[in-house]
């Protein structure tokens, strides 16, 4: 039975040569049963700590894990029912395919004949059947990664969690064992935890996306609002590639209302919002795949810098007037060279503002209802 | 080896002159080491095999064998206690060794698994003993043992020749298991298997070179050892091969033919170790940075 995973106010410090390092800060979510959800963020913000804690690996300093009405906060990592993917694969290298797999079920003392049985059934939905007898060492990594994903899920585990195990393999393989693992949890009744650092994957596979930042949480979200609504700068940086651009300005007060400049565009935007930040500076976020140089209600100056062909499309690497970086995604590069200008439009629909502390003011579906009509 | 620069590329001198270089330095390393240990080795067998007065006649060491005689293997075998002191070597070197691995193991696994106070000290202790010389520690522990009533005991030596021997094994060992990835067992464990049970079924197996070298190392030491069986033991009947067969010279009756017999029959066990084991003994110690 797939349980859902809650975490209260879970903390988990680090103390190492008299220094305490908070890895794990003032964690609050709940996992839905049955449900995929990728934790991401980068490398050191404590998405594997997170992970642990919940195989039970890590004790938290503070707060408490509940599997369903089960807390689980000191349970030992055996009796969880949880099954977990390690980054390094971790196979036994002195058993065969076929023990590695079975070694769960054997522990629980489930006899021979069934295991087998599970064994085969596991190994034929990962399409390693010819390899059940061979060692690890034989294998090459996509196989070793199968087998692996096979004896976590062939014991039927309440929660399964997999922690980066796709970081050692090449994009080909990446993208099959995305596919595998999806299946694997359609078919499976598990609430499954993934940590990863490629916000691709986080996007691509999951229901729920949480996002970390130094321990802390920053956005806990399905993917498509992660993308969309932003609760911060960061968030919208992290998420997207290339990453979101980011256009400082201020906000003023013309005659008929409120709007954000930079010199070169004017954004009108809604009063309720802007009308008591008159003269704060803001933080316009507008993702590269948004800008277009055909044309469009407001625009900035960009000067080339690089241009990178991503197959079907171009990235142009840049700098606005004031020198900040900014990336715009083209479909044609059209011939555009180092030091050339051009104009790249974009829709308030499509802008995200974040005040100067980095948090999301208001969304572009907020300041296009603010549009003259 | 001699090798110029960090490797074969990127150096001052040509690949081709270096492969030369390591080639004749090889040559030379072998033709060295046959010169001090095969020599020596082939005189010990040369006289071992042959009668007392074949090997020795006309005033000379006879190197060529031309009648082979086990006269020397028979006297050793009926007319001195050589049969007891082998029995008290292999007694005394399986409880060595076996009590020197399960130690080393046992350190290994916990300098490698838990965080405790002191760990860094007890750890530079371990090597720090493993400076002594044997002879460093034999006096004290015959006080202690002389004191304690248990001199002339296998009980006695099998503890002194742990205490030379562990150091090292618990320091191979503590290298060893650092290279064995804490991943294995914490996937056991997840998968309901107890901190025992994974020991047995993981960390045991995966550990198998580690703790072999460290068997064959301690073997060594305690079949070999001479200093701590001198200073352990003072009866007749509870001498090692080692301090027997060096008491032969002593005797008039028991000559060089039957010495070099005994020599051989000491050297036959580690030879074999060596020759069966070489291949966990090189995993072992190259995990251990020795190679």
């Amino acid at each position: 039975m797939a349980s859902p995973i809650r975490l209260d106010s879970i903390r988990k410090e680090y103390s190492a040569a008299g220094n305490t390092h908070v890895a794990v800060d003032d964690l609050t979510l709940e996992i839905p049963a049955g449900s995929f959800t990728t934790i991401v963020g980068p490398s050191g913000c404590g998405k594997t700590t997170t992970l642990r804690m919940i195989a039970g690996l890590e004790t938290p300093t503070a707060g408490t894990i509940h599997f369903g009405d089960r807390d689980v906060t000191d349970a030992p990592p055996q009796d969880r029912n949880a099954a977990m993917v390690f980054q390094s694969i971790a196979l036994y290298p002195h058993m065969s395919v076929r023990e590695n797999i079975g070694y769960g079920l054997k522990v629980q003392g489930v006899d021979e004949a069934e295991r087998d049985r599970r064994i085969e059934e596991a190994a034929e939905t990962l399409q390693i059947t010819a390899q059940l007898d061979k060692m690890p060492s034989e294998l090459s990594g996509g196989q070793q990664q199968r087998v692996a994903l096979g004896s976590a899920f062939v014991q039927d585990p309440d929660v399964l969690l997999l922690d980066e195990p796709m970081s050692d393999l090449d994009a080909k393989l990446k993208a099959e064992l995305r596919v595998e693992v999806q299946r694997l949890h359609k078919e499976l009744d598990a609430t499954v935890v993934y940590v990863t650092h490629d916000q691709t994957e986080a996007m691509t596979m999951s229901d729920h996306v949480l996002l970390l930042e130094e321990g802390e949480l920053a956005q806990f979200a399905p993917p498509g609002d992660l993308f969309d609504h932003p609760v911060s700068e960061y968030v919208a940086r992290f998420i997207g590639t290339p990453s979101t651009n980011m256009l400082p300005a201020t906000v003023e007060a013309t005659g008929d209302g409120y709007v954000l400049t930079d010199g070169q565009f004017s954004v009108p935007v809604p009063g309720d919002l802007f009308a008591d930040r008159v003269g704060d500076d803001v933080t316009l976020g507008v993702r590269p795949q948004y800008l277009d140089r055909g044309g469009g209600s407001h625009g900035v100056r960009v000067r080339v810098d690089v241009v990178e062909q991503l197959g079907t499309e171009y990235v142009v690497h840049g700098e606005t007037t004031d020198g900040s970086k900014i990336d715009v995604v083209v479909a044609d590069d059209a011939g555009l060279a180092t030091g050339e200008d051009f104009d790249a439009y974009f829709e308030p629909d499509d802008l995200f503002v974040f005040d100067d502390g980095g948090d999301t003011i208001c969304h572009g579906d907020a300041l296009s209802q603010s549009q003259p009509a | 080896m001699f090798e110029f620069g960090e490797g074969a590329a990127g150096s001052y001198v040509s690949q081709a002159t270096q492969q030369r270089v390591k080639r004749t330095a090889v040559v030379l390393t072998a033709l060295l080491v046959a010169v001090f240990v095969t020599i020596p080795v082939y005189v010990m067998i040369a006289i071992a095999v042959q009668s007392p007065s074949s090997a020795f006649a006309g005033g000379s060491v006879q190197l060529f064998v031309d009648s082979l005689s086990f006269e020397n293997f028979r006297v050793l075998l009926t007319e001195t206690s050589t049969p007891r002191y082998f029995f008290n070597s292999i007694v005394v070197t399986a409880s060595s060794t076996f009590l020197s691995t399960v130690i080393a193991v046992a350190a290994g696994y916990g300098l490698t698994r838990f965080d405790f106070t002191g760990k860094t000290l007890m750890a530079r202790a371990v090597l720090f003993a493993y400076m002594f010389s044997p002879i460093v520690l034999a006096i004290p522990l015959y006080v202690i043992f002389y004191t304690l009533g248990l001199l002339n005991s296998y009980f006695a030596l099998t503890l002194a020749l742990t205490a030379i021997s562990a150091p090292f094994t618990i320091w191979l060992m503590w290298q060893y298991f650092q290279t064995v990835p804490i991943a294995l067992e914490e996937s056991a464990w997840v998968r309901g298997a107890s901190r025992t049970r994974t020991i047995w079924d993981v960390v045991l197996p995966v550990a198998r070179p580690g703790y072999i070298s460290a068997a064959i190392f301690s073997f060594a030491v305690s079949w070999n050892d001479f200093t701590m069986a001198r200073v352990v033991m003072s009866q007749d009947e509870m001498y090692t091969i080692t301090v027997g067969a060096s008491l032969f010279l002593d005797r008039v009756s028991i000559g060089w033919g039957e010495t070099m017999a005994a020599s051989l029959l000491i050297a036959i066990p580690p030879f074999c170790i060596a020759l069966f084991l070489q291949n966990y003994l090189l995993q072992g110690f190259n995990v251990g940075g020795l190679e």
